[in-house]
């Protein structure tokens, strides 16, 4: 009997010694908190939060194209450019162009949560830096640290001024609210204090000169400068815009590419002209770093056998590249008559290019017309090249400044899974013309009207100067282009007419223009005509889209952000 | 199986569409036109080619190509098996060999299994007892991602399977007005090399050593290894209208394995009337695994012999979330005492305390028990001997219960991890630099969850126990559930996964009824039926804020709130369809161009009476859960004869039927429709429709969540049906065989369901997957009916 209660002894004591230890297990492949807390560590979340600046995060919802970076589905909203392919294709954006936005659109909601992926890997960022001491580090880590933390506020303001461009009244997730995971907070309203003193904190923090800065991916001090520019050109600050504005003209760290076309290829990559840019390398293998939102839009079939056939410039902006025997835009009357299009002409059909008539040079970087070359693939053949068909309301243009130059192919074409194009073409999120060109329209609010024309000018000197598009045939420039300078400005609203259009024509196609329409307070009045000139040629486009409705000034609030967020967020109005 | 449309009505179909949008917007109706039904404009007609292809490509006559007949197929199953069984007082063994080939109901799927299993025991002197398990198998899953559908729902008719030289045909080019679904048999012919094979070794070893009388230790070691191989590959179909640029061939290998070392101490002691029973013992669980996952893209072959990543072109690519290790731990002390007197008053208590590695610290503990209590009335002197009611138990119970599964490992960590595709970024445009970011939020106070059972119930013996009947009230209050929660883990939160909490209670109730009959009415005839009924009732009882579901192309369906079920379906109420202007006109504001538009579109409820019909007027508008779900098991035998048959079923449940966004609305407009659209409201000739006008676009918001895809899903369902003979044993002992059976067996033979889409026993791959996501119907993998003949034979 001794025996078995030893047996049994044994046998609990065997239990009660092992068990607690056993059911501790560690993470395993997972970072923990305490190895990234320190430069190297910090600089891979760093790495992280800039990888969102394309849109692509984990835990996608919503529409995969919507979250683009480049923000093509708003020029698409805007008069630049139609959806592109046809009408069935991607339904959820025929939709948004038509003005039959429902709050669950999945394309709004990526953008949203993309958008606010970015701002939480920055704020993973500044986590994690609050949890060092800076005083125990050596000088060189400390000022590290603090460059990362500066870098970090930059790319979070980044992502604030996104949404509060596209959403207007948005929430604002702060670090303690990050690490207390108290993500739903209201919106009230736009974050422009938010976005204000994240930027100011970059500028004081951030490298004052690109050599103290040498990766061309990452903000200098001038560039938060110039984003602090726009932040108040937004909001009619036009004296602070102009501050802004200035010390980044004069410090001489950037300046306009001689070429146009450098802005838009590989070879003028990273180039003087560009401030901020989201970085795209066409790697090899499926091209995560390639411009993954944007794949749509490739001619669909076409030069190199492209999907898919989206986004296609609009007859009303080829329109406004016509410019008058100055070579000076017909800002009031360039939608009175249609630049010469090949809508309704198959291929096989004739079809000559108008050649003759007058227009900007940068009418043939921005927009693929039928009988001009197509970045070097040779003459766009028209109607075979177009997905769309003339039943669908996107007419007869392919885009150009998204897609490879054909001599550019090996370095920037990259491919996705199935087989989609996955660009390495950097997508500047500014460049220095768009500097000067906020510069020149916040000298124009305040009356200084000389500075606008020299700022203006510049932009157009440099147009004036560009190599332009060749014909296929070799005989010279493919067209009559012309551009002039403007001599003088008899007013403010002059100069302020003048800035604007310059600003269509100099960054069609880029992704601003919706979001100039809607500071200028014009997008209804711009669009509702532009629904009717652009019905002149498309039939079918004035009966497919309805009204244009005052609350779409905002994109709505995604539903499914509202119920997730327990009905913290609340509506945009109207919706 | 759906009624989809044949070329010729979908040709109609798209001509009405293109013309209710016509007059909709004010255009000409008369200057529509499709590439392949109207090219030129007028009335339709199915080409006899299709327009547009180089390679020619005949159409398959006025019909077209009825795509779901051309992926399923009606297929063999072989299954074998043969069990040798030998026993004596100091050993016993059983081994079993067993192979199973099922064909699978859509082409080119199918599942091999072969098993082996050997049971052993053997006698050590009186007291101890040695013994094992084991079971292997290997499985062999052909194609075993493929599941076409909802494509074959989708593909245009007109679409043949191939063209007229023999290659797969297809959608070709997005101008040609046919779509842009795959051809699905090409599909699945192409991934027909595509497998998913799986080795388990399954088992355990004992000893138990009876100490003294009555007190029995055992000690029992067992694991579970499963290893895991799977290839895909996807070639290229240069005859889709999206065809693929390049073939990727992905591997993934697994291996995961369990192992679990248990002891107890069993005390068993009749004394008297008294009868206990008490076991003690603790317990150790590990699991671990490990899965690597890469594709490579780029093969200039497209042959299985070539099929190696290393044959690639591009890169291999090391797919993040299907790369994993993890490791999880559970150790546990548990006890629980049997007492009852005179088989007439039962008593038993359980305690248990466990310790899991997925929470942190103190947090991993946690302490559960139950008791229980029965009464056995007939057996007491003053219950009467010759009533109707022969047996009376009336029993108890309550207990509680944990559970410490998470939906993944170390839920109490902010995980950060390393990427290469979703944190990286190319500093100089060209050179990219992996960066890393929080991939999953951790909540360090995830602690387990706790169910709090109650149960009464009775059992009856009726007429000398023909028959049995149990009735049981049952209510499990479930505290603390563990779910992902995505009220936190929010659009503005992160892009990591949300965090795993303890967040809510919910109440599951309703009555256990079983009934059961059993008679032999003589020696060659007896004949059994089986009757259970169970009802359900599912609610959330606390829950801040709310959980959304899993997001489809139209957003969330479903919603998990405070006094619904879990998951009930949550959108616009529709109410059925405006038939004319002045219905429109008195109506609210739907957001209609103008009073005509808004003809022959669904009319939603505006519940909150303001005029305008937005998303606050969305309520809960269904719910998936069954009120009660039943099974009727009957069983016959007569001579040498045997007859059983398997009836199951709900009441009571909704299913949202997603499918119908593909199938009724133009979500794809050149892809097909089911039949139901022929019944579309037109305002000339067809005023009573019972669907909303044709229509090539998307209005009205009509795909989005709302009444309109909410059916019943109640079903009764024939689940088995099997006849069997046994010939007398005069034969079989002639025939030197002990016994020898023949049977047909028939599963799936018929279903009563007034439901619409393809099977009411949605599969858990469409959708269902995920615990707040619950009867969404998508690309369901329909049942099969499936004929057995098969052989019994004893030697």
């Amino acid at each position: 009997m001794k025996k078995n209660l030893i047996y049994v002894l044994v046998f609990a004591g065997l239990a009660i010694s092992c068990g607690d230890e056993f059911a501790e297990v560690p993470a395993v492949g997972a970072l923990s908190e305490q190895t990234l807390g320190n430069p190297d560590g910090v600089s891979l979340l760093l790495t992280g939060a800039y990888s969102a600046l394309d849109g692509v995060r984990n835990n996608g919802s919503g529409n995969g194209f919507g979250i683009s970076g480049d923000n093509w589905v708003y020029d698409v909203i805007a008069d630049d450019a139609h959806k592109g392919s046809t009408d069935g294709d991607q339904a959820d954006l025929f939709q948004v162009e038509t003005n039959d936005w429902q709050t669950s659109n999945g394309y709004f909601r990526s953008r949203f949560t993309s958008i606010y992926a970015g701002v939480n890997r920055a704020n993973a960022v500044l986590s994690i830096i609050n949890t060092i001491d800076l005083a125990s580090l050596t000088p060189g880590d400390a000022a590290a640290i603090t460059q990362q933390q500066a870098e970090a506020m930059f790319l979070r303001a980044h992502f604030y001024f996104e949404a509060t461009k596209i959403f207007g009244n948005v929430p604002i997730i702060s670090v303690e609210n990050f690490d207390a995971l108290e993500f739903n907070q209201p919106n009230p309203g736009p974050a422009w204090d938010q976005i204000e003193a994240d930027f100011q904190f970059a500028i004081d923090n951030l490298p004052a000169t690109r050599a103290e800065q040498p990766d061309p991916g990452r903000p200098t001090q001038m560039v938060a400068r110039a984003y602090l520019g726009k932040a108040h050109l937004y909001q009619q600050e036009w004296p602070a815009a102009v501050t802004q504005f200035s010390a980044v003209i004069n410090s001489g760290e950037f300046a306009l590419n001689p070429s146009y076309l450098d802005n838009f290829n590989f070879v003028g990559e990273n180039g003087p002209e560009s401030v901020f840019a989201i970085q795209f390398a066409a790697d090899t293998g499926q091209s995560f770093n390639g411009n993954q939102g944007s794949t749509l839009n490739f001619p669909g079939g076409g030069p190199f056998g492209s999907c898919c056939g989206f986004y296609q410039p609009t007859i009303d902006l080829a329109n406004a590249f016509q410019v008058d025997a100055n070579g000076l835009p017909l800002i009031d009357t360039f939608n009175a008559s249609d630049f010469e299009n090949d809508y309704g002409i198959l291929t096989g059909e004739p079809f000559t290019p108008d050649t003759t008539s007058p227009v900007d040079p940068r009418l043939d970087y921005t927009v693929g017309r039928r009988g001009i070359d197509y970045n070097g693939f040779g003459e766009h053949i028209g109607a075979e090249w177009i997905r769309a068909s003339f039943d669908d309301i996107s007419g007869p243009y392919l885009p150009k400044k998204n897609v490879y130059q054909a001599d550019e192919l090996g370095a920037n074409q990259g491919t996705g899974v199935w087989g989609q194009q996955h660009s390495g073409v950097n997508y500047n999120i500014m460049r220095y013309a768009d500097v000067l060109l906020m510069a020149a329209e916040a000298a124009a609010e305040t009356g200084d009207l000389a500075t606008a024309l020299d700022y203006v000018n510049q932009v157009r000197n440099r147009a004036a100067n560009t190599p332009v598009v060749q014909a296929v045939d070799g005989s010279g420039p493919a067209a009559n282009y012309q551009v002039g300078l403007y001599t003088g400005f008899a007013s403010a609203d002059e100069a302020i007419a003048a800035v604007r259009f310059e600003r269509r024509i100099e960054l069609g196609m880029e992704g601003h223009r919706l979001f100039d329409l809607r500071r200028w307070g014009v997008t209804s009045a711009v669009l509702t005509a532009y629904y009717a000139n652009e019905s002149r040629t498309i039939a079918n486009f004035g009966p497919k889209v309805r009204a244009y409705e005052p609350r779409q000034d905002l994109a709505p609030i995604p539903l499914d952000a509202i119920g997730l967020s327990g009905d913290i967020l609340q509506q945009n109005p109207g919706y | 199986m759906p009624d989809q449309l044949n070329a010729q009505q979908l040709g109609q179909v798209f001509f009405d569409s293109l013309t209710n949008d016509a007059i909709a917007n004010g255009t000409d109706p008369t200057a529509i036109t499709h590439p392949q039904f109207f090219p030129t404009g007028g009335a339709p007609s199915v080409p006899s080619s299709l327009l547009g292809p180089t390679v020619p490509t005949t159409v398959n006559g006025q019909n077209g190509t009825d795509f779901l007949s051309e992926i399923f197929e009606a297929t063999s199953t072989t299954n074998t098996s043969i069990t040798l069984s030998n026993g004596s007082e100091k050993s016993k063994f059983s081994a079993t060999l067993g192979y199973l080939n099922r064909g699978g109901i859509q082409l080119e799927t199918g599942f091999q299994r072969g098993q082996a299993r050997l049971n052993s025991e053997f006698k050590i002197g009186d007291r101890i007892t040695v013994g094992q398990h084991t079971n292997v198998s290997f499985n062999v899953n052909s194609n075993f991602t493929a599941n076409s559908t909802q494509i074959a729902l989708r593909q245009n008719p007109l679409v043949p399977v191939f063209d007229d030289n023999g290659a797969f045909a297809g959608t070709f080019n997005n101008a040609f007005g046919l779509s842009n679904a795959t051809n699905p048999v090409a599909d699945l012919i192409r991934s027909s090399d595509d497998f998913l094979k799986q080795t388990r070794i399954l088992g355990d070893a004992y000893l138990s050593v009876d100490i003294i009388d009555g007190l029995t230790a055992k000690t029992v070691i067992g694991g579970d290894l499963s290893l895991l191989n799977t290839r895909q590959f996807l070639a290229l179909n240069p005859e889709h209208s999206e065809a693929r640029g390049t073939n990727t061939l992905t591997e993934q290998n697994q291996q995961i394995y369990n192992w679990t070392w248990t002891n107890t101490l069993n005390y068993t002691k009749t004394f008297d009337k008294h009868n206990i029973n008490a076991i003690f013992g603790y317990e150790a669980i590990q699991n671990t695994g490990k899965s690597l996952r890469v594709s490579a893209s780029g093969f200039l072959f497209e042959t299985p012999d070539f099929y190696l990543l290393s044959n690639a072109s591009g890169a291999p690519i090391v797919d993040i979330p299907n790369t994993f290790d993890f490791e999880s731990t559970l150790f546990s002390y548990f006890g629980s005492a049997n007492y009852s007197y005179d088989n007439t008053y039962l008593f038993t208590g359980t305690l248990r305390r466990d310790r899991s590695s997925n929470f942190i610290d103190d947090n991993g503990t946690g302490t559960f028990g139950s008791a229980s209590a029965g009464w056995v009335v007939s057996n007491e002197d003053f219950f009467p001997d010759n009533g109707v009611v022969n047996r009376l138990k009336l029993k108890g119970s309550w207990g509680s219960l944990g559970n410490q599964t998470t939906p993944r490992g170390n839920p109490g960590l902010n995980i950060f991890s390393l990427n290469n595709s979703l944190a990286d970024f190319a500093f100089d445009g060209a050179t990219a630099t992996t960066g890393a970011f929080l991939n999953n939020l951790g909540n360090p106070d995830i602690t387990w969850e706790t169910s709090n059972t109650f149960n009464v119930g009775a059992e009856f013996g009726l007429f000398d126990n023909l028959f049995d009947i149990s009735i049981e009230y049952y209510n499990i209050t479930t505290n603390d559930l563990i779910v992902v929660n995505t009220n936190i883990g929010s659009d503005t939160s992160s892009d990591a996964g949300a965090p795993v909490t303890n967040t809510g209670q919910v109440v599951n109730k309703g009555f256990d009824i079983g009934i059961s009959f059993n008679k032999a009415f003589s020696n060659d005839f007896t004949f059994g039926a089986d009757l259970n009924v169970s009802t359900v009732d599912n609610e959330v009882t606390d829950l801040p804020g709310a959980l959304i579901g899993q997001e489809f192309r139209n957003g969330s369906i479903t919603r998990t709130e405070e006094g619904q079920a879990i998951s009930s379906f949550f959108g616009r109420v529709a109410d059925g369809i405006y038939r004319s202007e002045a219905e429109v006109a008195a109506g609210p504001d739907q957001g209609f161009a103008n009073d005509l538009a808004g003809v022959g579109r669904v009319r939603y409820q505006d519940l909150n009476g303001d005029g305008v019909i937005n998303d606050d007027d969305r309520t809960f508008i269904g719910n998936p859960h069954a009120d009660v779900i039943f099974g009727l098991n009957l069983r016959l035998n007569y001579n040498n004869w045997d007859f059983s048959a398997l009836l199951s079923g709900t009441l009571g449940n909704d299913l949202y039927n997603f499918d119908k966004t593909f199938t009724d609305f133009a979500t794809f407009p050149n892809g097909n429709r089911n039949a139901r659209v022929l019944d579309a409201f037109n305002a000339t000739t067809n005023p009573n429709g019972s669907l909303p006008a044709n229509s090539f676009i998307i209005q009205n918001a009509e795909t989005s969540p709302s009444s309109f895809f909410v059916e019943s899903g109640s079903f009764a369902r024939l689940k088995n049906l099997v006849i069997g003979y046994t010939f007398p044993n005069q034969l079989t002992d002639k025939w030197g065989l002990s016994s020898l059976r023949l049977y047909a067996n028939a599963s799936n033979l018929f279903t009563i369901t007034g439901y619409d889409g393809i099977d009411p026993e949605i599969s858990p791959n469409s959708g269902a997957n995920d615990a707040t996501t619950i009867g969404v119907d998508e690309n369901t993998f329909p049942l099969a009916q499936i004929f057995l003949f098969g052989v019994n034979l004893k030697i």
